[in-house]
């Protein structure tokens, strides 16, 4: 089997719900993704999601590196893209298109196989771990309850994650919210909040401990900045919950400092790390140090695939139980509070072309990304709270 | 696809020559072996150089599909969370790549392209675990290999300075063929004190630029490996003889280790792809050690980190059939699929229906002496004395 080319699609879509973290309290309501299809001389497709910022280096990279050769070996074709890149570094918009072209490679290689990926990476079916992810900061009070009492009674979830960092008041109070709701599921629901870098590590300290007084916490996520090793172990250190961090690294590398530190209590490995192949050597790194592991939110579900075969697997993030974008579907269900695996060949996720071809762009709009804003003011010195204008602009929900 | 049965088969092996070390400088040339079959529904069967206790591991396997090897893997290393694997290591070992030799062959390719490899080959290194070789047959066992492209050599040093650093000297000529600079390894199998092997290595490193010193100290002894790596020049390799990632931890993270050797030992291919993983983001090169028939090339030619795999080629495949060559230094590998190991069951029936007479020296005991002091061969111990 032979690599011949490569398309790639970007499309925009609505949300369900307003989306946004303590960087960008006044959310956004439009997302935007690229499907990226590696094609082969056997008629076979392989699907990457992602990289639509840099469909010209992945251009390039199939063009230079993949064309001709056999997705099986994926390993050997993931380190040639790496190794191309050395001098540079493949960190950045490079880890970016490694990324979806190693997903994609993946994808068809269990495909040539017949197989899912969780079996053609050795894993058995098994229910996956995973919690209800809000990334819902500037959603009311209401709404937020509205959404995690969905999450608990529709899919059966009983762990749930809050966006914090703007206003402790607030963040104690929803707390207190998610804990209510996700209690009427399980005695002992697994709660976790996330600052998004957005305080100093004493910033998180003294907030975090304010919160410990009123619920038991999971973790705090991203409590100091991503390279600030020291400062998430003093966070670590100052703290009873455990600190949960690495989702804005890009390579193995990267997380030495938080294994030769002890930085963090709970490695996360998100959606885009130098690709499928680099999770699970983070995920091997990880397991040397009995360090857990846990999967950032991902489309269609697709770490969970990986998730079979980390031994040190902790829980899986999720965001949408269902793909709200049209363009794509995945068998993988969320029942009961799990995340289940399907059985169809490759990552399972299937194109709907006619949707792809109704939502196609040229160009990603501005605003449709997934951290349009950038970082916000006041981030590791004092908290700005939501302006007039952001709180405005938030409450108009998804209507807007 | 489901696994129904197992069939181990054990047989002494005999070796064309014998080797040793510096423990047993003696050596032999007979070792147990044992074969492992794991059966199928549809008729395949995956095979492993190694048996062992399977029937404790066996009712974990029943009617589970063999492509979920690391699933697999997995349910067994649970189940023997209280004991550990000390005793258990082997048989998961010998399971996890018959199960890894199927899961290839159900995609009907070579191992190496179910790991990803682009191809399927791996640098070689010469190991000739001779001691108990003269030194005409030492320069002839690596000039062997040096005509087959292979640049570097690793020897079995540790009780006599003297004949070591000779025998040092016949390696890099048998290899001089193949480099100009051939790279030159010892190994002492953990026979000296840290101190022992900063003094030795520093008589050696004066004559010779040595790549790596292996085992230069006890096996759990990161302080001792670490004090004797900032010593010396050349690289600590060891690992050996730990038995899993999470004995693997201490040396990396207190900087004892700059080669790890990786093999089976640590519960097969799916433990071994673990460390291998754990060293690469430590930016640590891996060493694959030596196996019969070379199967372990298969994972080593898919780790971004590999260095080279010890070849030793005592002639030990009397009942096996294999489709790799060592070819301008290099282990290539065919396109058979799974390992590319067949079993020759006439052979095997008559190496069990004619077992050798003498017994086995297998498990090289730990010799007198050792972390203490040095006692010296005995005349007629070794035929280089």
């Amino acid at each position: 089997m032979k690599i011949t080319r490569m398309e790639s699609t970007l499309y925009v879509f609505d949300q369900d719900r307003r989306m946004g973290d303590a960087n960008s309290p006044a959310g956004r309501i439009k997302g935007s993704g690229c499907v990226v299809e590696l094609h082969t001389d056997e008629g076979l497709a392989g699907i990457g999601l992602g990289g639509g910022g840099v469909r010209p280096q992945m251009q390039a990279m199939v063009e230079q590196l993949l064309v001709g050769q056999d997705p099986r070996r994926v390993q050997g074709l993931w380190k040639r893209m790496v190794d191309k890149h050395f001098k540079g570094g493949h960190d950045g918009l490079i880890n970016d298109a490694i990324s979806t072209l190693d997903m994609a490679l993946w994808d068809l290689k269990a495909k040539a196989n017949g197989e899912p990926l969780w079996k053609t990476l050795g894993g058995s079916k098994q229910k996956i771990h995973c919690y209800a992810s809000d990334i819902g900061l500037p959603m009311s009070d209401a709404d937020l309850e509205a959404w995690y009492r969905r999450m608990a009674t529709e899919y059966g979830f009983c762990h749930a994650k809050l966006k914090v960092g703007l206003d402790q008041d607030a963040d104690l109070r929803r707390l207190e919210m998610m804990e209510r709701v996700f209690k009427e599921r399980t005695d002992a629901p697994m709660l976790y909040v996330d600052a998004n870098e957005y305080w100093s590590p004493k910033q998180a300290i003294r907030k975090v401990s304010e919160m410990e007084e009123r619920c038991s916490i999971a973790w705090i996520e991203e409590p100091a900045r991503r390279w600030d090793y020291l400062g998430l172990r003093r966070v670590k250190e100052g703290v009873r919950t455990a600190v949960c961090a690495g989702e804005n690294l890009d390579t193995l590398g990267d997380f030495l400092p938080y294994f030769q530190h002890r930085a963090a209590d709970v490695i996360q490995v998100s959606y885009g790390m130098t690709g499928i192949s680099c999770a699970l050597q983070i995920a091997d790194a990880a397991f040397g140090y009995e360090l857990p592991i846990t999967l950032g939110g991902s489309p269609g579900l697709i770490h969970a695939h990986l998730a079979t075969v980390m031994p040190n697997f902790m829980t899986l993030e999720v965001p949408d139980p269902v793909v709200r974008d049209g363009v794509f579907t995945s068998d993988i269900e969320i029942v009961d509070g799990w995340a289940i695996l399907g059985d169809r060949p490759g990552l399972g996720l299937e194109i709907d072309r006619e949707a792809l071809e109704k939502q196609r762009v040229d160009a990603i709009p501005a605003g449709s990304g997934p951290s349009p804003f950038g970082r916000r003011p006041g981030a590791g010195l004092y908290e700005v709270l939501p302006t007039a204008a952001e709180q405005a602009e938030a409450a108009k929900g998804v209507s807007a | 696809m489901k696994i129904t049965g197992y069939r181990v088969e054990n047989y002494v092996m005999q070796m064309d020559r014998s080797i040793a070390d510096a423990n047993n400088p003696v050596g032999d040339d007979l070792m147990p072996a044992s074969l492992l079959w794991i059966e199928t529904d549809e008729g395949i069967s995956g095979i492993a150089p190694g048996g062992g206790d399977i029937e404790q591991f066996f009712h974990l396997l029943e009617g589970e599909d063999p492509r979920e090897v690391v699933g697999l893997w997995r349910k067994m290393v649970d189940y023997v969370h209280k004991g550990g694997l000390v005793a258990s290591g082997g048989p998961i070992a010998a399971i996890d790549i018959a199960l890894w030799d199927l899961k290839a062959k159900i995609a009907q390719e070579p191992l190496w392209q179910t790991f990803g490899a682009l191809e399927g080959r791996t640098k070689a290194y010469a190991s000739g675990i001779g001691y108990c070789l003269s030194d005409d047959e030492l320069f002839a066992f690596y000039r062997r290999m040096a005509e087959r492209g292979v640049d570097g050599g690793k020897l079995k040093i540790g009780l006599d300075m003297t004949a070591d650093l000779r025998r040092i000297g016949i390696m890099r000529e048998a290899l001089s063929v193949a480099s100009d600079r051939p790279h030159l390894m010892v190994d002492v199998n953990e026979y000296w004190s840290p101190k022992q092997a900063v003094q030795a290595m520093h008589e050696i490193e004066k004559r010779y630029d040595i790549t790596w010193i292996e085992e230069p100290a006890r096996r759990w002894d990161y302080e001792g490996l670490a004090s004797v790596s900032r010593r010396i020049k050349a690289a600590v390799a060891t690992a050996e003889n730990l038995r899993s990632i999470g004995e693997v931890y201490p040396l990396i993270h207190n900087e004892a280790v700059d080669i790890v050797n990786v093999s089976t030992a640590t519960t097969g291919f799916t433990g071994c792809r673990q460390v291998a993983n754990m060293c690469y983001a430590y930016e640590l090169p891996v060493s694959m050690m030596n196996c019969q028939a070379n199967y372990m090339a298969h994972l080593a030619a898919a780790l971004p980190n590999h260095l080279a795999m010890e070849v030793v080629d005592p002639g030990r495949e009397h009942c096996l059939r294999f489709d790799n060559t060592i070819e301008d230094g290099f282990i290539v590998l065919g396109d058979a699929p799974g390992l590319g190991i067949e079993v020759d069951e006439e052979a095997l029936h008559q190496l069990q229906a004619h077992p050798p007479e003498r017994k086995s020296n297998f498990p090289f005991a730990r010799r007198e002496g050792a972390g203490l002091y040095v006692k010296e061969p005995e005349v007629g111990e070794v035929p280089w004395k």
